[in-house]
């Protein structure tokens, strides 16, 4: 491997983890809630646009006010998103999904489906179905390799991304491993109807859940807003399926599953889009997906489902 | 029946008889269907068509309408979706609307023509520049655009006599309008000598074009041309320049509006467009011009002349032939020519104009253009 193409390989894996980085973000909403309740949350995709669409909004008003530090504006407009974005996590596990509570499964997943189509709609409504657009408040970064040759590019802003993705999926874990709540998650998912009778409150772990799942897709909405600057009502479709597959691929159920195969998933587009043809970007991930789950059927890291009678 | 029962029945039947008489009346006007986009990713252009066809319809009523009748715009969004333009075309079919301006993009004027051959329905799209939509035999479809066929090699040409890039990439959004003017240019720079180095599809509505924006750089490509619409590119611009990938683009009058500037920034700077002739600078139209300023519109966007000039040509042959017939209408369109905004049109047998020019302009970063020949 010559100079230049060990250079644009390292190019190409820094673009894919940071697209992976977001991927897993989003991923881990929909494993958690499958871990809990079995069931897809599909209206997770429209969470994480609406984060998207309240970091975009915050981060507009801050620079109306001449706010122009980095950190402050990172985190005030987290903490903003997260709040709204986590009460309508919350709201739309109240109103949608838990009066459903013991119905077949197929029943709140097509809820699920009604209340992502209901979401985009209100956002269309709401905001406007145009594109809104948005200068990118951090930019610059570091160059390595010749001056006259080709240069690998590490943005800020995917630092950045990386740095805030690490630190959440950190936080998250050590909430679920080390609270009484977190405690109290990881007995509902092991067996809900024991968890209850002995004296969890599972509704509340059950909110706590779309709520943690919200509030990391509202992390990735913002940083989506902050390094694309683009946000329409539509974006939830594309950024839900391709976390779905990500959740899948890394065993749906499992946290440091959705961050592994976020990161996979991600890593795979940039490659086929660098040594294939851009078309195959999604071929390639979904062919990876397919090939995993004939080898591994329940997901790199996920454990197999032991049916219990 | 009791005598209450009966009043209560002849005031509900007096109500239909009103209401019928109200409906009878407002069939009165002439009612034209602007079909495009009012809402989704691409509904700026859909403004622009739908003032165009607002203004046309406004100063030809002002004017005392076409042998007496009221023109009526009925606005209808299909959000540039071939699905939902099938659906927009299946309402105007049953609404028993006989003349269409529109629609926009060409993935879903393609699929809603064939309807409106079949029903016979007048349909002059002022903004689909696809080539196949004119290729199917059809005798009530028209434009007031030119063609894939004409911009592709225009820009080709400009690339292949004033660019002459040693390292060409071309892109497109694998959309019907988008791949198919990316091939036209392909083959006429193929044609010159020049063979691109890349020629691929991004996906629409896709974010992150880093991984290809890598690729590019480290082919040392020195110049791409993009088939598609300005979301993609704005992005693909902002992530170049970011990446330091500094080459200039180019890419067909879908690209060409403000938005672009508001989604690039600085990075729109420079970009090439090949747009229709700017028909708002043309001193004939000016009080045209004005008329559009007054109202705070902008008469410079590609599809807004073309939109005025569409309704236009409906009133103006329903007032020549005499008739509101859209298939004798259609007869007399392809026989006459007429005077538009974008000048004195005629038709070939296909339905395309029979002269439409392509001007290539420069894009500035505070959303203004100007003409690079």
């Amino acid at each position: 491997m010559s100079g230049s193409s060990l250079l644009e390989f390292i190019q190409q894996a820094i673009n894919g983890l940071t697209l992976g980085s977001i991927y897993a973000l989003i991923a881990i909403g929909y494993t958690m809630v499958y871990g809990i309740i079995g069931m897809i949350n599909f209206a997770h995709g429209e969470i994480y646009m609406i984060g998207a669409y309240v970091g975009l909004l915050v981060i507009t008003v801050l620079g109306l006010f001449g706010v122009d530090s980095i950190s402050l504006i990172l985190l005030a407009t987290l903490a903003v998103s997260i709040l709204v974005t986590g009460s309508y996590g919350w709201t739309v596990e109240r109103l949608a999904y838990r009066p459903l509570r013991g119905s077949p499964r197929l029943v709140p997943l097509i809820s699920a489906i009604g209340v992502s189509i209901f979401l985009q709609n209100y956002v269309q409504l709401g905001q406007g179905a145009r594109d809104v657009s948005m200068q990118p408040v951090l930019t610059g970064g570091w160059r390595f390799g010749p001056e006259d040759g080709f240069q690998v590019y590490l943005s800020y802003m995917q630092v950045l991304i990386a740095a805030v993705t690490v630190v959440s999926m950190t936080v998250l874990t050590l909430f679920i491993s080390r609270s009484r709540m977190g405690r109290a998650c990881r007995a509902c998912s092991q067996d809900r109807a024991m968890a209850n009778l002995l004296g969890i409150d599972t509704d509340r772990v059950i909110a706590l859940t779309f709520v943690l799942g919200a509030a990391l897709a509202a992390v990735a909405g913002v940083l989506v807003s902050m390094y694309y600057g683009l946000v329409n009502p539509f974006i939830g479709f594309i950024a839900g399926l391709k976390a779905f597959t990500a959740a899948v691929l890394g065993g749906i159920g499992s946290i440091p599953g959705a961050m592994l195969g976020g990161v996979v998933l991600g890593l795979a587009e940039s490659f086929a889009s660098a040594y294939l043809r851009t078309e195959y970007k999604d071929v390639v991930a979904f062919a990876l997906l397919i090939g995993v789950l004939l080898v591994r059927p329940s997901g790199l890291l996920g454990r197999p489902d032991v049916e219990k009678v | 029946m009791n005598t209450f029962s009966r009043n209560v029945l002849s005031a509900a039947v007096g109500a239909v008889v009103l209401v019928l008489g109200g409906v009878a009346h407002a069939a009165d006007t002439v009612k034209i269907a602007v079909a495009g986009p009012i809402t989704g990713p691409v509904a700026q252009y859909g403004d622009m068509q739908m003032s165009g066809a607002k203004m046309a319809v406004e100063q030809i009523n002002a004017k005392g309408g076409v042998n007496g009748k009221m023109l009526e715009a009925v606005l209808i969004d299909d959000v540039c979706e071939p699905k939902q333009a099938v659906a927009v075309a299946n309402q105007i079919v049953n609404d028993k609307i006989k003349y269409v301006v529109g629609h926009l993009c060409s993935g879903s004027t393609q699929p809603a023509s064939k309807l409106y051959e079949e029903e016979g329905i007048l349909m002059i799209t002022p903004a689909a520049t696809n080539p196949a939509i004119t290729q199917q035999g059809y005798r009530m479809v028209f434009r007031t655009i030119g063609t894939d066929d004409q911009q592709g090699p225009t820009a080709g040409r400009y690339i292949a006599t004033q660019i002459k890039p040693k390292k060409l990439a071309i892109l497109h959004d694998k959309q019907q309008y988008g791949e198919g003017i990316a091939k036209e240019v392909d083959k006429t720079v193929k044609a010159a000598g020049i063979q691109p180095v890349l020629f691929e599809g991004i996906s629409k509505g896709q974010t992150d074009f880093s991984a290809l924006i890598t690729k590019m750089k480290k082919d040392e490509v020195d110049f791409v041309y993009y088939g598609g619409y300005h979301p993609e590119l704005g992005l693909l611009l902002r992530q170049s320049r970011e990446q330091g990938f500094d080459t200039k683009y180019m890419g067909p009058e879908g690209v060409g509006n403000k938005d672009i500037s508001a989604i690039a920034g600085p990075a729109s700077e420079g970009l090439l467009v090949t747009l229709p002739a700017d028909f708002s600078t043309d001193p004939a139209n000016a009080n045209l011009v004005k008329a559009f300023k007054d109202k705070g519109q902008d008469p410079t966007g590609p599809f807004v002349m073309p939109s005025y000039s569409a309704v236009r040509i409906i009133a103006d042959a329903i007032q020549g032939a005499k008739t509101e017939d859209p298939v004798k209408l259609a007869e007399y369109i392809h026989k006459n020519s007429f005077q538009t905004p974008i000048g004195n049109v005629a038709f070939k047998d296909n339905g395309d104009l029979k002269e439409f020019e392509f001007v290539i302009f420069e894009w500035h970063a505070d959303a203004t253009k100007t003409p690079v020949k």
